[in-house]
């Protein structure tokens, strides 16, 4: 499912991340990464302020396209320590 | 003074590195006070800040440079590349990487890459003194022990803990301390080691080794004859390639969160349960609401522009009787408004007003000015064939009085010339300075920030992002911090539109123009004189936001950088940070109004009173009068063809309240200068226009030049400034004058927007098949 379309204060993990390069590392750099939690806590018209650990990003509507996210509780592959 | 100073050097220098919004500023102010300094680092428009600690009875002095707020060592901004490369130079003997307690593991997420270059590291643990508020601990001793460098718990805000911070740098200085990479083990080993073996023996080998297992552009550029090796070590990875369908980048990202979790996650513990809302979320359920957002804020604003420029705070006019105050002395009148109007019935209207604080702290500014140079005050007369003439009646301050003797030419370069102009613009520095006191506040509370996010869709429809928004708006103050405050957006092409649009914003300095022309419009056309100015700031916006579009069809770039900002939770402000930020402004305006605008000040006054033969003359024969001819044609479409009408606009260049002041030169008042010049209303409104929208004060140029980076990019950019201004006064004159015109303009316009559109789109399917 789409972060876009993920419901408002539920934490979802993250499985893949499809923007381009540069977004994708400055995504990595926020905290915002594959196998990591994230919350929703506000939509502005699509337009999100997420919760990613202990800080608030506000991403815009199209980042928010590129985050697929999962329910929690399965474990997913890259979440293993190896 | 300053040369001792600088030979007694200190011998030891720290790099001050940490993520945006960890309290860096703060720890950089509290450690260097008045000394910082601030600079551009070579060649990118990041700004550069220096100073030096010093603790008197140790006889410690430490140099601090501190580095843009960065969240990694990434090749893609240019912050980043400005921080790794200073670092890498080795300039600094120390780094001191400050880290937010209250975030840690994102914080760590640099610290692991800062790790990586062998370069003694302190790390400083801030805001340690809100975790045990919240009932969390961090053990400061097993985080050291974990990093392999020193760990001092500081608070930034109540200065604790930096005086030891010092001296654990001191003892750092020269401490060998082997680089350390935590992406070296796992299923990036082999890549790393296989990767290591082909570099020789440098300074930096690790760093330089992670990079390229990252694929970082820059590196890969750096050996770029090891390329295809690299690339065949890296496709031997069969675990990267069937995980992370060989993206190197978010492996490393994710080898590092995964370090960080696996090694630091039992670092905190907490005491109570942490609520899932924190109050700063609440907050931000109305502050960026969806329909309210927008409201708040600009009811926010409003107060803001109120408390700064309003000759009637809080409308309390309303409430007070018509002629409250029309007796009152000198010293109270700079509270409130002491003008009034009678009428034929004896009935009082005005002096019922309380000045606004800006206006009030203008007031005092002007006072000192007349008490310093006299002040020229012009009065209308009627002479004997009962017409009405303006008088010049000078008024003596200390200058004028002592220089009573002095002949004619140095009078005229002092009080007309430099102190006119110097006066002119110091008079606006308490509004500006106090709007950016409230901005700077709303800065630092990190409203801003969420004001950037709810105004990003917007701005997204004409090529901007929500981070022009925020530099827009201190344009209504004035365009050269305005212009300054574009480094925060990351994209090059969102910045210098941004800058080229600023002057549209109509600026402090630029409301004299609209408030004595808008008087002169109720006379002439009985204009309601309110609607008047709010219209000269809608003509601006509205220009701004068509040629914002024009910019972004012809540049012919497909959507807008994405937004993704850290919202930092909302504080009270800092008055130690917010009071050093407008000292540090308030500086740069007084030295630009003692040398830029005083020497063009006393070039104009030459140009206004001599003519070719190096003799004093009146202004109707000077050097101005007979240019600003030659040019009469070439604004005669505007409606304005009048050489002083030029050289008022002209003067606009060195301040813009220079246009008022030269009007009141030239012909006494606005009133008589815009009757004896026999010009239409919608001249005058072409006029108007032109002030707004056209180059603006050679401050704000400068600014612009120095943030676009290159004389060409200026130069157009004042191109631009000129061809709009142009264009924007044409149309107001002949649709004001022919009103059939808008018609063919409106074609125009919507004709440029789809050519430049349909040209763009011919240009990328060109491009395409070309790549293809």
């Amino acid at each position: 499912m789409k972060l876009l379309n993920s419901p408002i204060g539920k934490q979802k993990v993250i499985v893949q991340v499809t923007a381009d390069e540069k977004t994708k590392n400055r995504l990595n750099n926020i905290g915002i990464i594959i196998g990591g939690k994230i919350t929703p806590l506000q939509s502005n018209f699509g337009d999100l302020i997420v919760k990613v650990r202990e800080c608030r990003v506000a991403i815009n509507k199209d980042v928010a396209k590129h985050i697929i996210v999962e329910d929690g509780n399965e474990e997913i592959t890259t979440d293993q320590t190896v | 003074m300053k040369k001792l100073r600088q030979t007694k050097r200190c011998d030891i220098k720290v790099a001050l590195a940490g993520n945006p919004n960890c309290g860096k500023t703060t720890l950089f102010n509290a450690l260097t006070g008045a000394t910082a300094h601030v600079g551009n680092w070579t060649g990118v428009t990041v700004e550069k800040l220096e100073g030096t600690y010093k603790d008197r009875k140790s006889d410690l002095r430490i140099d601090i440079v501190d580095l843009p707020g960065i969240y990694s060592l990434s090749p893609y901004s240019p912050e980043e590349v400005v921080s790794r490369d200073y670092i890498l130079s080795q300039d600094a003997d120390v780094i001191l990487n400050i880290i937010d307690a209250t975030n840690l593991q994102r914080n760590l997420y640099l610290t692991t890459q800062l790790l990586e270059i062998g370069i003694p590291i302190v790390v400083a643990l801030n805001m340690s003194d809100c975790l045990s508020a919240n009932g969390e601990r961090i053990d400061v001793e097993l985080l050291s022990k974990k990093l392999g460098a020193p760990v001092v718990a500081i608070s930034a805000l109540k200065q604790k803990g930096l005086k030891e911070l010092m001296l654990k740098i001191k003892e750092q200085k020269g401490v060998e301390r082997k680089a350390f990479s935590c992406i070296s083990s796992g299923i990036l080993k082999e890549s790393v080691e296989g990767i290591a073996s082909l570099l020789q023996d440098s300074e930096h080998k690790l760093f330089d080794t992670v990079k390229l297992v990252e694929g970082d552009k820059l590196m890969e550029q750096k050996y770029i004859s090891l390329s295809n090796k690299i690339k065949e070590i890296k496709d031997n990875n069969q675990e990267v390639a069937s995980r992370y369908k060989g993206d190197f980048e978010t492996c490393v990202a994710d080898r590092r969160y995964q370090y960080i979790n696996d090694n630091f996650g039992d670092i905190i513990t907490y005491d109570k349960e942490k609520p899932a809302l924190s109050k700063s979320d609440k907050a931000d359920r109305a502050l960026t609401h969806k329909f309210w957002g927008i409201p708040i804020f600009l009811m926010i604003i409003f107060a803001i522009f109120h408390l700064t420029f309003s000759e009637n705070l809080f409308y309390l006019s309303a409430v007070i009787p018509d002629g409250a105050f029309k007796d009152v002395d000198k010293f109270s009148s700079l509270f409130v408004d002491s003008e009034y109007e009678e009428d034929e019935d004896g009935n009082i209207t005005g002096a019922n007003s309380i000045k606004s604080p800006g206006v009030f702290l203008q007031g005092l500014v002007e006072e000192l000015g007349e008490l310093i140079k006299g002040e020229r005050v012009v009065e209308d007369t009627v002479d004997d064939n009962g017409e009405s003439v303006a008088e010049v009646i000078e008024e003596g301050g200390i200058v004028t009085r002592w220089l009573k003797d002095a002949p004619d030419w140095a009078n005229g370069v002092i009080c007309d010339g430099i102190l006119a102009g110097v006066f002119g613009v110091l008079s606006f520095i308490p509004q500006i300075m106090l709007l950016f006191l409230f901005l700077t506040i709303l800065e630092d509370t990190g409203y801003m920030a969420r004001v950037a996010f709810i105004m990003d869709r917007a701005f997204r429809k004409i090529g901007l992002s929500g981070k022009s928004f925020m530099p827009l708006l201190m344009c209504f103050g004035c365009a050269v911090p305005g212009i300054m405050a574009t480094r925060t957006i990351e994209n090059d092409r969102e910045r210098r539109s941004t800058i080229l649009l600023a002057p549209f914003f109509s600026c402090g300095a630029k409301s004299p123009i609209w408030y004595a022309f808008a008087a002169v419009l109720t006379g002439v056309a009985g204009w309601n004189s309110e609607l008047t100015v709010f219209g000269m700031y809608v003509i601006g916006i509205v220009v701004a936001m068509i040629a914002a579009l024009i910019i972004k069809k012809i540049s012919g770039q497909k959507g807008v950088t994405p937004f993704i900002m850290e919202l930092p939770a909302y504080h009270t402000p800092q008055f130690k940070s917010v009071t050093l930020h407008i000292w540090q402004k308030l500086k740069h305006f007084v030295f630009r109004a003692g040398t830029v605008i005083a020497a063009s000040t006393i070039i104009i006054w030459y140009l206004l009173n001599f003519n070719f033969k190096f003799q004093m003359v009146g202004e109707d024969n000077s050097i101005l009068a007979i240019v600003g001819g030659w040019f009469e044609w070439l604004f005669k479409p505007l409606g304005f063809g009048d050489w002083k009408y030029i050289v008022a606009a002209v003067t606009g260049l060195i301040a813009k309240e220079e246009v008022v002041s030269s009007i009141e030169v030239l012909s006494g008042s606005v009133e008589a200068f815009v009757s004896t010049s026999g010009i239409s209303t919608a001249g005058v409104v072409s006029f108007m226009a032109f002030n707004l929208l056209t180059v603006p004060c050679m401050a704000a140029v400068g600014a612009a030049s120095g943030e676009l980076g290159s004389s060409k990019r200026t130069a157009l950019a004042v191109l631009f400034w000129i061809l709009t201004s142009y264009t924007v006064s044409m149309i107001i004159y002949l649709v004001g004058t022919y009103w059939w015109t808008i018609f063919i303009f409106a074609a125009a316009i919507a004709g440029v927007i789809t050519a430049a559109h349909f040209i763009n789109k011919k240009r990328f399917e060109k491009k395409e098949a070309t790549n293809v």
